[in-house]
């Protein structure tokens, strides 16, 4: 098992490895306080991802990726992940645009 | 392992991050799940019936173990509560520091990527 060092692969790696056999893939997170570190990991049980930081800044990250996973398990790994991960800039562009037309 | 509604286990998760603070770690784990049995699931299929997933959650500190699901509509709700339950606890990790190093750093990686592009 190695760690990947950078994010962007993780996230890809991760959710190509989920889409591709959906029911036995997990994702688990472990944060262990008196160390201050965070460790994630993404299985099916014959390939593993792993991630680990201690950086308080990469809980962002992985708070997307949260999300991006409970859409994926919810409702279904053929999900739009676009529409779960920019969402809030999506409903943001539709008022610009109405205040334009007012004027 | 018991299964817990949604708000149930948020407090039990916070309580949970609040215990394992001197020693021990806590896990999360996601996993897409239709809660059913293997034949439940197989005369699921015979019948032609759709299978309904939803999204398991479990955490445990080594100790204790406890679990909850969310489908389509209550997801967001969760994620939203679980999200803000991780930044309230998660203050061990390491807030970045030095701001005016870190300001070079991150230009010098510009002008690197620009001189890449350039020769490119």
């Amino acid at each position: 098992m190695v760690y990947i060092t950078e994010w962007d692969k993780f996230v890809e790696q991760s959710i190509e490895l989920f889409r591709a056999d959906p029911d036995s893939t997990r994702y688990v997170m472990k944060y262990r306080h008196c160390d201050g570190k965070l460790v994630l990991k993404v299985t099916d049980n014959r390939q593993c991802l792993k991630y680990k930081t201690d950086q308080a800044q990469e809980a962002k990250k992985m708070e997307k990726l949260n999300n991006m996973f409970f859409a994926l398990m919810a409702r279904g790994p053929d999900v739009d992940l676009s529409e779960v991960t920019g969402k809030e800039q999506m409903d943001a562009q539709p008022s610009k645009k109405g205040r334009g037309r007012k004027q | 392992m018991v299964l817990l509604q949604l708000d149930p286990f948020l407090n039990e998760l916070t309580s949970m991050f609040e215990r394992s603070t001197e020693k021990r770690s806590v896990w999360v784990t996601l996993k897409r799940s239709s809660l059913k049995s293997k034949s439940q699931r197989n005369k699921l299929v015979t019948a032609g019936e759709a299978i309904e997933y939803r999204c398991l959650i479990r955490a445990t500190d080594g100790k204790k173990t406890i679990s909850t699901s969310v489908g389509q509509k209550d997801h967001q709700r969760f994620q939203a509560s679980y999200a803000t339950i991780l930044k309230a606890h998660m203050t061990a990790l390491k807030k970045r520091e030095r701001k005016d190093k870190k300001k070079p750093a991150e230009a010098d990686k510009r002008e690197g990527s620009s001189k890449r592009s350039k020769k490119s």
